[in-house]
């Protein structure tokens, strides 16, 4: 191995940790900062025994408060830095993502979802959806990318540095504790094989020059002194986010052209979404799902076409209706009534979304 | 199951045998633990607090009143309690992670405070529970799964010197120590003093007890001990640093 | 009869377990007593754990902890149950399922009284499908870092987008590393299914160990 960790493109049988660890390496990632926490551990495992090797850096902090704080730092200075958490590591991470959000601090952030609330479990749910979206004292102004496989892991956590690093938003990859620790094979490749530029970082501190005297010094602030001028930053925060969230938004469709019931679910549940569409269609059912790849911003426009003409939609989560209460504020006024299928903390299968449809009639 | 003979009489026999690994420490703190429990009275009035990590496993360890917290969280929580309640007995359990990473902040603050708690810190070198990634405490050269190439401490420092932060930092009336699991009788001594301490209501008490994880050090039990005796204490040195009313000797 | 005393060790999600399982239900198929040892002390999610009834049932003796004694403590519960220490004592042939880690075979410190086992063979299971395994030069950088290995096992493959000649480009690659560090390839592991495709022996004509897939169901 020399200079570039992934060259042209490979298929190679990984754990979506070690996925995440590989598409860092692979965009061209200065520096990781982060804290051990179940279940995304090997994500620092593996950028331990790499990083080395590709001149790349690594720091584990004391908590996950300064592993947000420290990826925000090295963000400042311009390199490309991520760090990774989960579930109580999440919920203290929302301090210095509130920061990044109110300076518009393109640091990217791997969550690994796990049972919820407090230390739980460490194994998987979707319970962190609200977290992730919408966590610490701000409008949700973040940008969050919810992958449901391992390739989607690998081409969203590229995706993440330059989307962030383009649109100057905190930007996530909300995987589970499931997709972190899965095996299965997918294609590793050098982003420049697959025409994809690395948007390049910036100085947002520390430019060429004497400050005062050259360029003018970076004076970054993330406090105001009266309503009006926070109203004005926290309008042009908005403003700026909106604005790019068309070109941001992502989804996937499955037979909704024609569907009567429409399963709305993320992340690996896609999975089975996907598996119990193809079973109802098999059974004569029009059951089609649509699946958003940003949470945020919400692909919503794509799906009021997509529920256009149906009569139903079923809304599948790993959690007690994070998802749904997202889905809801988005559609409000709609007229398609929405029915929960919630196991918060808990795997779904195809067979259960099945079962469940059916027994409805 | 009933408790053997020897076991304290603190300790909970329906969660006997424990599940702590073969060779671990927590078992013998433990231990001295309950005994002290035994020995002072004191077991009613005992909140006993555990943090996430292998000092999970202490949580149903006691019969007493005992919090399972969140990570570095156990002295806050119990500072809480004993503020409001100074009459319980409370013990704040945790490893070296809980207590020099995640924890610092509230240490030196309980310490500096000299809230009248103790904290008895379970030092391994590493994070057990999570599979053995590097810990405040990790000696330098050792290889965990965050420090793969072995612990550069020009990059990361030198192992935490717990007992003397917060001996330095403490006001007097405190009781800080550092024991080992290689001398069960002067741990649990210290543990006692620490106990009386907050007993006698003059200060803090803190107890660093050397500890072995040979489940994450690869190590048979000569290669455990050697490295709780001899390897540690090259870092970590034995001994009593501040007692109540004895003059600190330098 | 000579008993057999295996270690399976090995990078992260190198196959260890699947290999470790369908070697001791080979040795049981032929009446042989055999205890497989559970040693994924890192972060086992999965592990023999939750298969633990299920093999016991078919006569395997398993030593590991239950799924539900170690869960609902919040954390991944990578503790050693005491019996595992001593499971060279037991009668019989012994296999070692041995978790990665970044001392590599150093797990095997924490099985007592190999010396008196002699017998004890130690097994590095290799997949080029994995990133730091895949060409021969890391391969032998890799090898090299675990420790004593008495022998190489090509249990390479993609999952489900396996097919014959990736399995035979293993054995070709680890063949090739395999004589650069004077090791033998024990076997090469190939699914059932895909088991007519393959004759008794790979390309280069090593055995075939058939693997019935276990693993999969072992999710935490």
């Amino acid at each position: 191995m020399a200079d570039k960790p992934i060259k042209g493109e490979k298929r190679f049988f990984v754990t979506g940790n070690e996925v995440v660890a590989w598409a860092a390496l692979a965009a061209d990632v200065d520096i990781m900062y982060g804290y051990p926490i179940t279940p995304q551990n090997e994500i620092m495992h593996y950028w331990t025994r790499l990083a080395p090797k590709y001149g790349r850096k690594f720091l584990q902090t004391e908590d996950e408060i300064s592993a947000g704080f420290t990826t925000c730092g090295g963000v400042f200075s311009g390199a490309r830095a991520f760090t990774a958490t989960a579930g109580p590591g999440n919920t203290l991470m929302q301090e210095p993502m509130s920061m990044a959000e109110m300076m518009r601090i393109p640091a990217v952030f791997v969550i690994t979802q796990r049972g919820g609330p407090s230390t739980a479990t460490v194994i998987y749910s979707q319970q962190e959806v609200t977290l992730t979206c919408f966590g610490g004292n701000g409008e949700g102004m973040r940008i969050v990318y919810s992958p449901g496989s391992h390739q989607d892991l690998y081409d969203y956590t590229i995706k993440a540095f330059n989307t962030a690093w383009k649109y100057r938003f905190p930007t996530f990859v909300l995987g589970d504790g499931y997709q972190a620790k899965m095996r299965e094979s997918v294609i590793m490749y050098d982003p420049e094989e697959r025409g994809v530029q690395m948007e390049p970082t910036e100085k947002i501190v520390g430019k060429e020059g004497m400050p005062g005297v050259d360029r003018e010094p970076a004076h970054l602030r993330n406090t105001y002194n009266t309503e009006e001028e926070l109203n004005v930053v926290v309008n042009e925060l908005v403003d700026a986010f909106w604005k790019a969230a068309p070109e941001i938004v992502e989804h996937q469709e499955f037979n909704c052209e024609d569907a009567d019931i429409v399963i709305v679910a993320h992340g690996v549940v896609t999975r089975a979404a996907q598996a119990a569409v193809k079973e109802l269609r098999d059974q004569g059912k029009k059951v089609g799902h649509f699946r958003p790849i940003t949470l945020r911003p919400y692909p919503i426009e794509a799906m009021k076409k997509a529920i256009a003409q149906a009569k139903e939609i079923i809304l599948v989560e790993s959690a007690e209706g994070q998802l749904d209460k997202l889905v809801k504020a988005e559609l409000y006024g709609s007229k398609v009534p929405i029915t929960p299928y919630f196991r918060p903390g808990m795997g779904i299968t195809s067979e259960e979304i099945v079962e469940f449809i059916n027994k409805k009639g | 199951m009933a408790l053997a003979p020897n076991m304290p009489k603190a300790w909970r026999a329906e969660t006997k045998p424990h599940k702590f690994c073969p060779g671990c420490g927590h078992g013998l703190v433990l231990k001295a633990v309950g005994e002290c429990i035994d020995e002072l009275g004191i077991q009613d009035r005992i909140v006993f607090g555990c943090d996430i990590g292998c000092s999970l496993l202490s949580w149903d360890f006691f019969n007493t009143d005992a919090i399972q917290t969140h990570h570095g969280r156990t002295t806050p929580v119990l500072t809480g309690v004993k503020r409001a309640r100074p009459d319980r007995i409370c013990i704040a359990y945790m490893g070296d992670g809980g207590g020099y990473a995640i924890g610092s902040q509230h240490l030196v603050n309980a310490a500096s405070r000299n809230e009248k708690v103790t904290v008895i810190l379970v030092n391994n070198c590493n994070y057990g529970m999570t599979g053995g990634q590097m810990a405040p405490t990790t000696l330098p050269g050792m290889k965990t799964e965050t420090s793969p190439y072995g612990r550069d401490v020009e990059a990361t420092g030198n192992p935490t010197q717990g007992p003397e932060m917060v001996s330095a930092i403490t006001p007097e009336g405190a009781y800080v120590a550092r024991g080992t699991t290689a001398n069960l009788r002067q741990l649990k001594k210290m543990i006692k003093k620490a106990l009386e301490t907050q007993l006698n209501g003059t200060g803090f008490s803190f107890v660093e007890a050397l500890s072995a994880c040979p489940t994450n050090w690869r190590t048979n039990a000569k290669d455990t001990w050697n490295f709780v005796e001899k390897e540690m204490t090259q870092y970590f040195k034995v001994g009593e640093l501040k007692v109540p009313g004895e003059k600190e000797g330098k | 009869m000579q008993r057999i005393v295996e270690a399976y060790i090995g990078e992260y999600n190198s196959g260890k377990s699947e290999v470790a399982i369908n070697r001791a239900l080979d040795l049981l198929n032929e009446d042989r007593k055999v205890t497989l040892v559970d040693l994924d002390i890192v972060e086992p999610f999965y592990t023999l754990r939750p298969l633990k009834k299920e093999l016991e049932k078919r006569g395997l003796t398993i030593l590991a902890w239950e799924t539900q004694d170690t869960m609902g403590l919040g954390e991944a519960g990578n503790i050693i149950k005491p019996e595992m220490k001593w499971a060279l004592r037991r009668e019989g042939d012994v296999i070692l399922d041995i978790g990665y880690g970044v001392e590599g075979a150093k797990t095997l410190n924490l099985v007592e009284e190999k010396e008196k086992n002699p017998e004890l063979r130690i097994y590095a299971v290799l997949n080029i499908g994995r990133p730091i395994t895949s060409e021969e030069e890391d391969i032998i950088e890799y090898v090299k870092s675990l420790g004593p290995v008495n022998g190489l096992i090509n249990n390479s493959h993609l999952g489900n987008e396996t097919d014959v000649e990736f399995i035979q480009e293993g054995a070709r690659i680890i063949g090739s590393a395999a004589e650069k560090l004077g090791l033998p390839i024990i076997a090469t592991t190939i699914d059932y299914r895909l088991a007519e495709k393959v004759g008794p022996q790979d390309c280069l004509g090593n055995p075939i160990r058939l693997l019935y897939r276990y693993m999969d169901r072992s999710f935490w």
